[in-house]
């Protein structure tokens, strides 16, 4: 069962496999997918939001008077049933106040930790394009996605499973964008290939630095091999005050688990019980000997 | 040669009642523990889930295992650490310990009730419960901590089963194959005279009034 990417599954279009090998990609290979978050032309609708609860048929959180929720943005932050929402945040500037809004749910990394941390075969599969997504069928509710996830996105509901934005692959693998890129109003999401996207959110940043944010930068942390959500932040400086860590990677603590300890583990498990047959085929069972006999 | 005999026939009590209870209330969940941990672990062991219950009920069963684990532990700790003080005979006998594993033990210096191996596994399994425990509460609700305390909590719970492990498959074979009488000295309690003037000496002088 550790062997869930045996050669049949690159036919399915997968790049990685939770606690498996990664599937050899030479026979095919596909363009990354990207969405290009355009801060700068986000007017904070909460649209996106609204159409992802629509699409994935989700339920959000309300908030009764009982459990009040106040500001701008529609809870504190993801849930089960909330797998993008907008983040609003007013910040002090040097220029004055800015409010930073940010659409935030799953980055979709090249490098995904919550893969990476997985135990469980084929819980979690990363497409050929780069969307990452997640198997209920083969998780076994360990929670280990989220101590690999660098940006605290997957949650888990009642039934011990986790949830998260899946890049609407079921709209994608039909030629559609994902459902928020389709509602956006003001064209702040585009969606395409990572390579155009890229093109597309640095020429968006030269107009940006043009009118005076001079700060303003693409971002896509290289800590996790760059993002399939990619955004233009004006003040890219400063990605911390759009809730974006500024240097996002995998935990070295997960790397020492996934890596070098379990190593460690297979020899030191394995020495033992190799040790102890050897014992006994050498030496023989510490009996109660002869030698007691006889000197009785 | 008769009172060699006589010695075989001779029972002498090595484990009580409640000796034998807490060993047991602590080794029948590690077994479902190490095994179910294992398939966690390593995804070559993933397997092993659908055995011990299917893949979702063997993590969950792994934690409540884990509590009945955590008080047979304590208990344990409560009836044994007094007994496992290492002195300096043990220390002696530790780093002579190839004489033990060649099955020379008058080589060594004469153990009391507990030899400084098994000592040793007391305080491994003391120390390791105590790592499991609390890293485990903490990886059961990951949610409440901060994301820095569950990786390292995750971290420190393979380590410590990495150690505690090893442990436990030396002390799975000594209890068996490795030093017959054993296994029967945990389910009746019961030791023949000759067996504890052979392994324990300084414990058979005693029982003995020697």
């Amino acid at each position: 069962m550790a062997t869930v990417t045996t050669e049949g599954t690159v036919g399915l279009g997968l790049r990685r496999v939770s606690a498996s090998k990664a599937p050899d990609q030479n026979i095919k290979k596909s363009d990354q997918l990207a969405i290009l978050v355009d801060i700068s032309s986000c007017i904070g609708c909460k649209a996106c939001e609204a159409a992802c609860a629509q699409w994935h048929d989700l339920k959000p959180p309300l908030h009764t008077e009982e459990k009040l929720f106040t500001g701008y943005q529609s809870g504190p932050g993801l849930a089960p049933n909330l797998f993008m929402y907008m983040r609003f945040q007013e910040v002090e500037m040097d220029k004055g106040l800015v409010w930073a809004i940010t659409k935030y749910q799953c980055m979709h990394c090249a490098d995904p930790g919550c893969l990476k941390a997985c135990p469980s075969p084929g819980a979690i599969i990363q497409y050929t394009n780069g969307i990452v997504d997640f198997d209920h069928s083969k998780c076994i509710g360990c929670k280990f996605c989220l101590s690999g996830c660098p940006f605290d996105v997957p949650r888990y509901d009642a039934n011990n499973k986790p949830w998260k934005c899946n890049f609407c692959v079921d709209r994608v693998s039909n030629g559609l964008e994902p459902m928020c890129v389709k509602t956006c109003p003001t064209n702040a999401l585009h969606f395409g290939t990572k390579e155009e996207m890229l093109i597309r959110a640095n020429k968006l940043l030269e107009g940006l630095k043009k009118r005076g944010f001079d700060k303003a930068a693409v971002y896509d942390p290289p800590g996790v091999g760059g993002t399939g959500y990619i955004y233009l932040l004006p003040h890219g400086d400063k990605p911390e005050i759009y809730g974006l860590p500024k240097e996002a990677s995998i935990s070295p603590l997960v790397s020492l688990w996934k890596g070098p300890v379990k190593l460690i583990g297979s020899i030191v498990l394995w020495g033992t019980l190799l040790g102890a047959f050897l014992q006994l085929i050498l030496f023989g069972p510490i009996k109660v000997g002869k030698k007691e006999k006889k000197e009785g | 040669m008769e009172d060699v005999k006589r010695l075989e026939e001779i029972e002498v009590e090595r484990f009580s009642r409640f000796d034998r209870f807490v060993h047991w209330l602590t080794a029948v969940p590690f077994v479902y523990l190490f095994l179910s941990g294992l398939g966690m672990y390593s995804s070559k062991f993933s397997w092993l889930l659908p055995f011990l219950g299917g893949r979702e009920f063997s993590p969950w069963l792994h934690k409540w295992a884990g509590v009945v684990f955590a008080i047979g532990v304590f208990l344990m700790f409560i009836r044994w650490a007094k007994d496992f003080m290492l002195d300096s005979d043990d220390i002696q006998w530790l780093s002579n310990v190839k004489h033990y594993i060649k099955g020379e033990e008058e080589k060594l210096p004469e153990a009391g009730k507990y030899n400084a191996g098994q000592k040793v596994f007391g305080w491994l399994v003391f120390i390791g419960g105590a790592v499991f425990l609390i890293t485990g509460i903490v990886m059961w609700f990951p949610e409440s901590f901060t994301p820095a305390i569950v990786r390292l909590s995750i971290l420190l719970h393979e380590i410590a089963f990495i150690v505690v492990g090893a442990g436990f498959i030396v002390h799975v074979y000594m209890g068996t194959i490795g030093v017959p009488g054993s296994l029967s000295s945990m389910i009746t309690g019961k030791v023949s005279a000759l067996w504890a003037m052979a392994h324990h000496p300084k414990w058979f002088r005693q029982i003995m009034g020697r």
